[in-house]
């Protein structure tokens, strides 16, 4: 008998967030099909690929990650580096030093480096607080202040934080907001229900619905974000059907495969080769389950991922 | 599996306000009633416009206009005995939120509204009786079977006929209730879509006890398989029981204010 394909047609679609100003825009979302599903049905966005900077700036960076922003000292140069960096759609930076358990900066020590990075480039950006709940209540409305036009995406608003971030990012200052709930499918909902209820457009928002390094509790994450593209899809759940955004590179860096130095673990091989494989293991799998998005640090794994979109498209 | 389908039941000539606005094609009260309707979760809205057997084909054509235009595009359910009037009314329908609904034909008279949504790609609801109330599961089945030939024999996809199975007053048929609720599994076991007027159980019972019969009875329906029902979306211990439902059955996610959406 002939194969007969038959597409998996829905009549519900991903809402299409389209992040930036002026020339320089990235839509993610817009898809009525699972990931890379394109038999089924045009693509109308593919995936993207963000590369993530951070306030601390290359402290702690990997080596291959060192070498490729060599010669860049300020924030505006490694902004830019990051920009050019092959692959790359949109810039994530990440305000990291303002945890109080950490560097503990200040809130304007951090606005202004947020500055200098917008001031920078004129890609697309997305920025990402501290991760402390009290601490990104007060940055992240005064990022979404100062970057006023820009349309950038704010990670993240929590269910701890979300009136603060949520009614700044979304009313006053009409960014995008990204609601973020820890690989739990009940509160992903919840969280776009409540920040909807605010008044806050549900165009104008982006799920980060929580994440985890390949091998690490990794399969609650693929099973979150296949049924929550389920819903989205084949529940016409409209509470469901924003984009996803996932920051891998957060995860992955930090955990022993990448982070154990050679001396340590000669069997292992390399230190930045093993990072990178994590990364990409891990991006490639959250956008096999369901990312729309995908942020990244090191250039190999960022050139890697963004050609297994355009091959997959 | 898809979310129960709320047929709002509140425009209708029955209710003599109602009825004056359609006479004197009155948008005000109509609109109002729509919205409170919209407002409380219904999916479908049922334009119920009597026999209209004078401007019914004017009337249909007025009431689609004025709701699709108001709400955007919401779905309806076209509820008349007048054929011409129904047809008038989808000819200026817009299908972007749904197909529209031919309500009703049944197995007897009203056979030939199956034909018409053939031939206008419309949802029709069947109810399975003719003339009088099936005598029992077997009477019923015959009617579904064969208002089921007949639809698919006209090309129709077997989703688009909705099988009531009427639903019966308890007081004087409470001895029939089981047999009403074994009709929709059966249904149900056949993959087809079922709906029906479930208020119909608790007419002539006081106000405060209606809503409490009808939840425990669309709950019960539900685990039977119903896919959609004609309520009052205004019955909001009937709604909350739906929303509920849904959330048992899977049929949506769970969140804790689902109550809300």
């Amino acid at each position: 008998m002939p194969f007969n394909q038959k597409p998996q047609k829905f009549n519900a679609k991903i809402n299409t967030v389209t992040i930036g100003s002026g020339d320089k825009t990235v839509s993610i979302g817009g898809n009525s099909t699972f990931p890379f599903y394109s038999f089924d049905a045009p693509t109308a966005n593919t995936a993207k690929v963000g590369v993530e900077i951070s306030d601390m700036g290359l402290e702690g960076a990997s080596e291959g990650i060192k070498a490729y922003y060599e010669g860049a000292t300020t924030m505006a140069e490694i902004a830019q580096k990051a920009a050019a960096m092959e692959g790359a759609d949109f810039v994530a930076l990440v305000l990291e030093g303002g945890d109080p358990n950490g560097e503990n900066k200040s809130v304007e020590e951090l606005i202004a480096i947020v500055k200098e990075v917008a001031d920078a480039v004129d890609c697309p950006l997305v920025v990402e607080g501290c991760k402390n709940v009290e601490k990104d209540a007060e940055l992240l409305p005064k990022v979404a202040e100062v970057l006023q036009g820009r349309n950038v995406l704010i990670l993240s608003e929590k269910e701890e934080n979300y009136k603060a971030i949520g009614a700044a990012a979304g009313l006053a200052y009409n960014q995008i907001v990204g609601a973020e709930s820890a690989v739990d499918i009940n509160l992903a909902k919840q969280l776009n229900v409540v920040t909807t209820q605010l008044g806050v457009n549900a165009q104008k928002i982006v799920m980060n619905v929580g994440s985890a390094c390949a091998g690490y509790g990794y399969e609650y994450v693929v099973s979150t974000m296949d049924r929550i593209k389920g819903a989205a899809l084949g529940q016409n759940d409209n509470m469901l059907q924003m984009p996803i955004i996932t920051p891998v590179a957060s995860e992955t860096w930090g955990v022993k495969e990448a982070s154990a130095s050679e001396a340590d673990m000669p069997e292992w091989g390399p230190q930045d080769e093993r990072g990178i494989d994590m990364e990409i293991m891990t991006a490639a799998a959250d956008l096999a389950a369901g990312s729309d998005a995908v942020i990244l640090r090191h250039p190999q794994s960022v050139a890697t991922i963004s050609k297994m979109i355009k091959a997959l498209a | 599996m898809a979310k129960f389908v709320t047929i709002g039941e509140r425009l209708s000539t029955t209710a003599p306000a109602v009825n004056k606005a359609f006479t004197e094609r009155d948008p005000e009260p109509i609109l109002k009633r729509a919205k409170q309707q919209l407002d409380a979760g219904a999916t479908y809205l049922d334009v119920n416009i009597g026999p209209a057997e004078n401007d019914g084909e004017d009337l249909m054509k007025w009431a689609v206009q004025l709701l699709q235009g108001e709400f955007d595009n919401v779905p309806l359910a076209l509820d008349t005995t007048n054929m011409k009037a129904i047809e008038a009314g989808i000819s200026v329908y817009n299908r972007a939120k749904g197909k529209p609904i031919v309500n009703s034909a049944d197995a007897g008279d009203r056979i030939a509204n199956i034909d018409l949504a053939a031939a206008n790609d419309a949802i029709v609801i069947a109810l399975c009786s003719s003339g009088m109330v099936a005598a029992d599961n077997d009477e019923r089945m015959m009617h579904c079977q064969n208002m089921l030939e007949r639809g698919m024999m006209l090309g129709m996809d077997p989703q688009d006929l909705w099988f009531d199975p009427l639903f019966l007053v308890v007081k004087g048929m409470q001895d029939k209730q089981m047999e009403v609720l074994e009709a929709i599994k059966m249904f149900s076991e056949m993959g087809l879509n079922s709906t029906g007027g479930l208020s119909n159980n608790s007419n002539g019972m006081p106000k405060h006890i209606r809503p409490i019969m009808d939840s425990a009875l669309v709950a019960m329906a539900m685990m039977q398989g119903l896919t959609s029902a004609i309520v009052n979306p205004n019955d909001l211990r009937l709604m909350e029981t739906i929303k509920s439902c849904d959330v048992f059955k899977n049929n949506t996610l769970y969140a804790d204010s689902y109550l809300e959406i």
